[in-house]
């Protein structure tokens, strides 16, 4: 086992655990929630093979659906976030050989470009969450501002452990 | 052939990205009536082991507070025993050869804690610490201290998921308390302390403050149980029915403790009810 195959399975399993256990708890003014489990998709390196990464994407959904009585919309919206979390990656980052193999993050995309990716990934995932949930209001503008609000408490949060993470 | 394994090989992302997806949608549709969803619920025993050791901790955060509502129940529940055996022994008297009611004994109680709730979805649900070995079954009634609070769905060995209220799939048989006007109760998604009972006869008489209480039309709830307060009408545009706008009794985003309702004659009324229907 490779040291940091064990590395990304204790931060799948720490992330499912902090969502379920604190996070679902936390809803603030009423509309923002933090999905703070998908920083593992945002960390998994850019050249794993995709259905790796689909699997990886599709569990990981599963797993905070088990744990918060959604069966099926986070399973489905993660899976859905792994399909793009290359296009996202190369919308702010060149193609050359030396970037492939890094897990992204602050210390090796920089923070401008990390704030642009992580931002992105937070953005599809509330807007998919939230129009998947509540399909059938017609609600428009309630859902985009629980997802505008999600987003920006999804991204700070990913962004002040990813740093934290970069200090050390 | 070779071509075909080809082309698989070649379009494979999409044959898993498909799959995948279409797993989800048929949990995500068909969460309620299936039978894998039990696995994929928090009555299952990861959710039970996690959220049990959890509460452990949590559980003590909220004391104060359920300690206060216990304090406010008993002094409540004391004062109606006086009340009623003072009555009671007024009726002895007259009542001394009648056999006892067998439907006196009819409602059972089963304690339990709640160990994870949620209030923030469209349709949600809460998990308590007993189960199937405690006598659980799905479409029990479940209440807390201040009234209703949702039903049994799925039972595991030693937990049980509830719909909460809060579900918008789910409506509840309600009246206005003292009077035979039923209505059916739903919740609509928006504020977790605020639900609507609709269907109410248009000639229906009530005031704002008005108790609503359970129908007891069905075996899941006995008759009387508090759900909330009338807050007033809800403008419709339809001309048959009234709706209501009731303010909750019970604070569902701290849901301690809970009653399950255990109906001795659920059974029995069940299949009376069943032979009527040729369905």
């Amino acid at each position: 086992m490779n040291k940091s195959v064990i590395s990304y399975i204790f931060l799948f399993v720490i992330l499912v655990l902090l969502q379920a256990l604190l996070m679902n708890h936390i809803v603030l003014f009423n509309s923002a929630v933090c999905f703070i489990f998908i920083y593992f998709l945002v960390k998994l390196p850019v050249n794993l093979a995709p259905n790796l990464v689909l699997t990886l994407g599709f569990l990981l959904g599963l797993s905070v659906d088990m744990l918060s009585d959604t069966p099926g919309l986070n399973a489905l919206c993660c899976t859905v976030l792994a399909s793009l979390k290359r296009p996202v990656f190369f919308a702010y980052e060149q193609h050359d050989d030396q970037k492939r193999n890094m897990a992204p993050g602050i210390g090796t995309m920089g923070i401008l470009n990390f704030c642009k990716y992580a931002f992105s990934i937070s953005a599809i995932y509330c807007l998919l969450a939230f129009f998947v949930e509540f399909i059938e209001f017609t609600d428009i503008l309630g859902i985009l501002i629980k997802a505008g609000a999600s987003t920006l408490f999804t991204f700070l949060t990913m962004l002040a452990i990813d740093s934290l993470v970069y200090k050390n | 052939m070779r071509n075909l394994l080809n082309f698989i090989i070649k379009y494979s992302t999409w044959f898993v990205f498909t799959f995948y997806v279409l797993i989800s949608c048929i949990l995500l549709v068909k969460s309620s009536d299936n039978h894998f969803s039990v696995y994929v619920s928090s009555a299952n025993a990861i959710g039970e082991a996690i959220y049990s050791t959890s509460s452990e901790v949590t559980d003590y955060f909220g004391l104060l507070a359920v300690n206060q509502r216990l304090q406010e129940s008993n002094a409540r529940l004391e004062s109606e025993v006086l009340n009623l055996r003072q009555q009671l022994s007024q009726y002895q008297v007259l009542a001394q050869d009648t056999l006892p009611d067998p439907r006196a004994k009819r409602f059972g109680f089963i304690g339990a804690s709640v160990i994870n709730n949620s209030t923030r979805h469209p349709r949600n649900h809460f998990t308590i610490d007993r189960g199937s070995s405690d006598g659980i079954k799905p479409g029990m009634g479940v209440v807390d201290q201040s009234g209703v609070v949702g039903i049994v769905d799925v039972t595991g060995k030693h937990t049980a998921r509830v719909i909460s209220l809060l579900n918008q799939n789910q409506h509840f048989s309600a009246k206005v308390k003292g009077t035979t006007f039923v209505g059916s109760l739903t919740w609509r998604g928006e504020d977790p302390s605020v639900a609507f009972l609709e269907e109410v006869p248009r000639h229906a008489k009530f005031n704002v403050g008005d108790t609503i209480v359970t129908s007891g039309f069905s075996t899941t709830f006995p008759e009387g149980i508090d759900i909330g307060t009338v807050m007033g009408k809800v403008k419709t545009t339809d001309d048959t029915f009234l709706v209501l706008k009731i303010h909750l009794a019970s604070n569902f985003k701290t849901l301690g403790t809970v009653r399950v309702i255990k109906d001795a004659l659920k059974q029995e009324l069940d299949s009376i009810k069943s032979i009527g229907t040729y369905e």
